[in-house]
């Protein structure tokens, strides 16, 4: 189980990676006549009927030949040869849906992995430390964790959008986000890490540690961190999914990448129009892609053949 | 025990000024202020006017004392997008939140706490099953799960697509006004409810796997208890207890409401004030409902504790007493 | 007022005239309740300090007005008042208002209810939002009853609109509202959180139950004074719902579950192909209203006190940087992708869907990018470093952040075909959605480069819109409030509406206003690409609709609306 995540995660990573040669098209590029076209191209030339109607068909007089490994793509049909490719729809501004999710992989999955690598190590460091040293430390700790918790954390990108420049380039975008998310997503692993590492605390074998000398640094990083780090992989799966879906939030504020960088909580926010998605569940694909990367995540920091099934 | 209680209170009255305070200046701070909603071309007296009656006059300081000196009285200003007092309005909103939230709370407990001992405590289809549903609803954001629920109650019609009570509610009898509410109820909580549950079925499968694996519950198994007592009465009693100090979070998550749930299916909750209130900088409003919101956090970070303590023997043993000053 | 902007699909708009419906069909049912969908709550009950969407509606639903611009027809109707004698020079308007018109409690509508309402517009401390909407030539009416049934109005200067200056007042009473006019109170007065009992009025329904976050209960006003063709007393329906949906897709859902049955604004182009299932299937009746009056605009800030100092107001300044961006613009595609199709090219502030006052003889930019590159090279902007973007010979960009309104579908597709349009002449542009409230604060500061909005004109007559056109105006986009005209062309239009707007000879006013548009699109301190076509929706049931192109698009006719069943 664990080889599959494994192998689920490589293929995501290599499709990000290998974007610029995988997508067939342009993931800034818009097609005017393929506003919201279903998947084609690959077989026949595709050709609008209705606009409005969102209406389009196969131009069966026109078949059209995939042009392999030419153009630095693996795959694509030019547009003089009845394209362009869509393999899995366009959006509503006529871009190529599944060039998109290639490239929307690289910024969403690069800033859920970082964001939630920072909240997991500041959430664990800080909850562990209440948890272990107890008293006062643990009063003022939890009760920080508590105050960021409920503090309206888009105010916060608000007041911290105003004194930005309004156009933003991606890489300050970046760490931006990741700054927020990680302030935001420590508290929630805080909370749990803090109860795992006072209730282990209480054990004997920490008791017997303390005993023999142990300096408490040694104790948390050997002992206390390791018996919670099952609860730190749970984490990663339920934030890394969180991360991905809170950019479209933010790109509400005016916090987002500029549109020329796909991500795939944008691309998500397109589907809100549930009547729309009915027609076109090919909108969905950024939730499947969002899906395989949690999949792929969970079976590696679970995927383990469990010791337990031995005993039933 | 009776110290720990009173140590809570205190530190749950100091986070609502803190947090109420916070949001406060930060609407001051963020872009625009609730003039916009005038429009973009009122005349400067109504701009002027308006800036007067909340207060917008003043240094963000000097309007935070006046709202902080008059809030010890239980005033809490007035509201521009309703119009009336911030107090009335916070309370009722969180009422219909309250409710919305037990129900969730209740039904992602009932959902997501036996899946995921299921999942947790064997293996094969079934598991895999509960597990791969808990991530599909993980990877669905919120807007969508709630917008799908919508959509099907409006093709299936099997339950009303929103809102709180029917049109005619006001007439009705208060049994029929409670059922006419308790219809309106599956709809947004199970919005609510679906992906907590799945976040418990996760934290509840993976701590069940890692309890199973301790030489208590190998022993427990020698001894010859069959392998269903083993996990239902010692192995979960121990593997709950990660899901206690999420449980605290939960209950204060759901109690502020969620803005995205509340707005989509049009239930008149905190949440969806919050929202209202933070997109028309209608800063008193802000302040109130972030006041309820940290209360009702405080609360769900106190019922956290006392489940932890009552799950795990070792600190209730231990004495609450001790634990009063060892961890709250 | 002049021009408002739309807010996130709901929240401002004001009214234009039009009403009068052809009453309902003879057959129609007494009866029976709909639920429509309005997306905010109520501001106030009080028209006469707000201004947003649903405060207008309701007040439509509950208040009655002198007279009436019929919504379908744009004819001026007899209302409260049944017949009125203008004298020749259009500055003396004497009224007579129908007997026997009481208000919802009984108690008699008379002259003095007018008087009041005109002293209550006007009253400083009110500091009303019609204020500025009640004034002819610039100046108060003065009003006076010479007996219960009559109002003379006399205007300080003749008035293009006359009469129609008072579709937008609704009449209150003074009765009710009297003491907190004395008092000094009468803007507190009837929030959204007054008891629904102290208020009464002359419209068909009055309020019964406001439950806030949920829904406005109406009920009809048992006396309503308008008989339907069918002699009947209006209105034929006994309850109105008006039920808040804050969130659009939700709203459609809903209406297409059948639990509302219609929805207070029109429909997105995307929202078109469900709608027209549903109408095959008849649960849903799906109404093309026509071509919108308002388009989307672009404009630069051009206020020389803030932007003077950028090296880029050098070009940005002349007109001929504007044309060649009209140039560049292929406006048939522009309304096909951004659209859908669903839009017509425009090429200056009024439609046509504005049918009065649109005129196909206004100069138009043909798409011509060979013209649009000469145009800037003219200007000394050319490609000198190759970089794809015109520079002036001091080596300055003509780059530009375009700000846009957050989370619109077709804001965000405009301002993007705009960009790659654009790009093509050398152009760039950078776009930041903002949120609302940042976005408005940048705009009224002149802190921005370019917007792209659309800015919804209150009137379809552009004397109503007098704050567009005049150069001291709180919504002439582009250089708001100037205390003298900041060129020559401005001067020209400010004497020309001025001129217009006090002129009572329709053929004159149209003349003048041709020269006005003229003068704009020679210097294009706005440009305008496209005007979408509107459509609407509403249940099977619901009969005797007559839409209009105005928000409320049903609503307006609300008395002789019924339900088949």
């Amino acid at each position: 189980m664990r080889r599959a995540g494994q192998c689920l995660l490589w293929l995501v990573g290599l499709a990000a990676v290998g974007a610029p040669w995988l997508a067939p098209n342009s993931p800034d590029r818009s097609f005017p006549d393929r506003l919201y076209a279903p998947p084609g191209g690959y077989a026949y030339a595709q050709r609008m009927v209705s606009r409005l109607n969102r209406r389009f068909e196969d131009d069966l007089n026109q078949p059209v030949s995939l042009h392999w490994f030419t153009d630095g793509r693996l795959v694509t049909v030019p547009e003089s040869g009845g394209g362009p490719l869509l393999l899995l729809g366009a959006d509503a501004f006529g871009r190529d849906t599944f060039s998109r999710l290639l490239y929307g992989a690289r910024a969403s999955l690069a800033l859920a992995l970082v964001a939630t690598a920072i909240a997991l190590l500041l959430g664990a460091l800080i909850g562990g430390a209440a948890g272990f040293a107890g008293g006062l430390v643990d009063e003022v700790l939890s009760r920080l964790t508590d105050f960021v918790l409920v503090l309206p954390a888009i105010y916060v990108a608000l007041a911290l959008r105003a004194v930005m420049p309004l156009v933003l380039p991606p890489a300050t975008v970046f760490a931006l986000l990741t700054l927020i998310f990680a302030l935001v997503g420590w508290p929630i692993v805080a909370r749990g890490m803090r109860t795992i590492v006072a209730s282990e605390r209480e054990r004997e074998y920490i008791a017997a540690g303390i005993a023999l000398g142990a300096t408490r640094w040694r104790l948390l990083s050997r002992h206390l961190l390791p018996a919670a780090a099952g609860y730190l992989a749970v984490q990663a799966t339920l934030l890394l999914p969180a991360f991905i879906l809170a950019e479209a939030t933010l790109s509400y504020v005016g916090l987002g990448f500029p549109d020329s960088v796909p991500t795939w909580g944008t691309m998500l926010q397109d589907a809100a129009n549930m009547s729309l998605v009915a027609d076109a569940p090919w909108m969905l694909a950024p939730a499947a892609a969002i899906f395989v990367v949690v999949l792929g995540v969970n079976l590696v920091v679970q995927g383990e053949p469990d010791v337990h099934t031995s005993l039933f | 025990m009776l110290n720990f209680v009173a140590r809570r209170i205190a530190f749950a009255v100091l986070l609502v000024v803190v947090v109420s305070s916070a949001s406060l200046l930060l609407a001051r701070l963020a872009p625009g202020d609730v003039t916009a909603q005038l429009g973009p071309f009122a005349s400067a007296s109504e701009i002027a006017g308006t800036r007067a009656r909340f207060d917008l006059d003043r240094t963000p300081l000097g309007q935070l004392g006046v709202w902080l000196s008059r809030a010890v009285r239980f005033e809490f200003g007035d509201s521009f997008l309703y119009n009336r007092p911030v107090r009335g309005l916070v309370v009722r909103a969180a009422a219909n939140t309250a409710v919305l939230a037990v129900v969730a709370l209740v039904a992602a407990t009932v959902i997501g706490i036996p899946l995921g001992v299921i999942s947790g405590s064997r293996q094969g289809l079934l598991a895999g099953v509960i597990r791969g549903v808990s991530l599909v609803f993980l990877s669905i954001p919120p807007l969508l799960t709630s917008l799908l629920l919508v959509f099907l109650a409006a093709v299936t019609r099997w339950f009303p697509a929103g809102g709180m009570t029917s049109v005619n509610a006001s007439s009705l009898d208060w049994p029929a006004w409670l059922f006419d509410v308790a219809a309106h109820l599956p709809l947004p909580a199970l919005a609510l409810a679906l992906p907590i549950a799945a976040t418990f079925e996760r934290l509840q499968s993976q701590s069940m796997s890692e309890t199973l694996r301790q030489p208590f519950a190998l022993a427990a198994v020698a001894r010859g208890l069959s392998p269903r007592d083993v996990v239902l009465r010692h192995a979960w009693r121990a593997s709950v207890r990660p899901i206690c100090g999420i449980y605290g979070l939960a209950i204060g998550a759901l109690l502020s409401g969620s803005f995205v749930v509340e707005f989509v299916t049009a239930w008149p909750g905190l949440g969806r004030l919050m929202y209202e209130a933070l997109r028309a900088r209608d800063i008193y409003l802000v302040a109130g409902c972030a006041a309820m919101g940290g209360l009702f956090l405080a609360a769900g970070s106190v019922i956290g504790d006392l489940l932890l303590a009552a799950a795990d023997p070792r600190l209730r043993d231990a004495g609450v007493a001790k634990a009063g000053q060892a961890r709250t | 007022m002049g021009v408002s902007l739309a807010l996130l699909g709901a929240i401002f708009f004001v009214i234009r005239g039009r009403p009068g419906a052809p009453p309902a069909a003879s057959a129609a049912r007494r009866g029976g309740q709909i639920v429509a969908s309005i997306r905010a709550e109520p501001r106030s009950f009080n028209r006469l300090v707000a201004r947003d969407l649903t405060t207008e509606t309701l007040t439509m639903l509950t208040q009655g007005r002198l007279v009436r611009i019929n919504r379908a027809t744009f004819e001026l109707e007899p209302w409260l008042a049944e017949s009125w004698e203008s004298s020749a020079d259009g500055r003396v308007h004497t009224l007579h208002l129908r007997p026997g018109v009481t208000w919802s409690d009984g108690t008699p509508f008379t002259a003095a209810d007018v008087l009041f309402t005109l002293q209550a517009a006007y009253d400083p401390k009110v500091e009303s939002v019609l204020a500025e909407t009640l004034l002819a030539g610039g100046l108060r009416i003065r009003a006076a009853a010479p007996d219960p049934q009559t109002v003379v109005l006399t205007f300080a200067a003749p008035s293009g609109p006359g009469l129609r200056l008072l579709d937008g007042l609704p009449i209150l009473p003074k009765h009710k509202l009297g003491a907190a006019l004395a008092a000094g109170t009468f803007g507190m007065a009837w929030t959204s959180a007054t008891p629904p009992a102290e208020m009464v009025g002359t419209g068909p329904f009055v309020v019964r139950e406001y439950q806030p976050g949920q829904r406005v209960i109406l009920e009809r006003n048992q006396r309503y004074w308008r008989e339907g063709v069918d002699g009947e007393p209006l209105p034929y329906l006994d309850r109105i719902v008006l039920e808040i949906v804050p969130e659009q897709n939700a709203e459609l859902l809903r209406l297409q579950s059948g639990e509302t049955d219609l929805s207070n604004s029109e429909l997105r182009p995307e929202d078109y192909v469900p709608v027209r299932r549903a109408e095959e299937q008849g649960t849903l009746r799906l109404i093309e209203l026509g071509v919108g009056p308002d388009a989307d605009a672009f404009w630069f800030c051009l206020k020389p006190e803030v932007k003077g100092k950028d090296p880029r107001f050098a070009f940005v300044s002349r007109p001929e940087f504007r044309q060649a961006i009209s140039h560049a613009v292929d406006r048939e595609m522009f309304a096909e992708t951004v659209f859908l199709g669903a839009a017509v090219p425009v090429w200056g502030p009024i439609t046509p869907g504005n049918d009065l006052w649109f005129s196909p003889d206004v100069p138009r930019y043909f798409h011509d990018d060979a013209r649009a590159r000469a145009l800037l090279a003219g200007l000394g902007l050319e490609d000198r470093n190759g970089n794809g973007v015109v520079e002036d010979a001091n080596g300055t960009e003509a780059r530009f952040t375009v700000i846009t309104q957050q989370g619109i579908g077709w804001y965000e597709r405009g301002t993007q075909v705009l960009r790659e349009e654009l790009a093509r002449i050398g152009i760039a542009l950078d776009i930041a959605p903002l949120e609302f409230g940042a976005m408005i604060q940048r705009m009224l500061a002149c802190d921005y480069d370019a917007i792209y909005f659309r800015p919804v004109a209150t009137d379809l007559d552009p004397a109503g819109n007098m704050d567009f056109w005049l150069s001291s105006g709180s919504a002439h986009l582009w250089n708001m409030s100037q205390r003298v005209p900041g060129t020559e062309w401005e001067r020209r239009i400010d004497t020309l509406m001025l001129e217009q707007s006090a002129s009572i000879d329709a053929g004159r006013r149209r003349q003048q206003f041709m020269l006005v548009q003229q003068i704009v699109a020679e210097n294009l301190p706005v440009l305008y690409f496209a005007a979408p076509r509107m459509y609407f929706a509403h249940s099977a049931r619901l009969q005797g609709v007559v839409p209009s192109v105005q928000r409320p698009p049903v609503l307006w006719n609300a008395d002789s609306l019924s339900v088949s069943e």
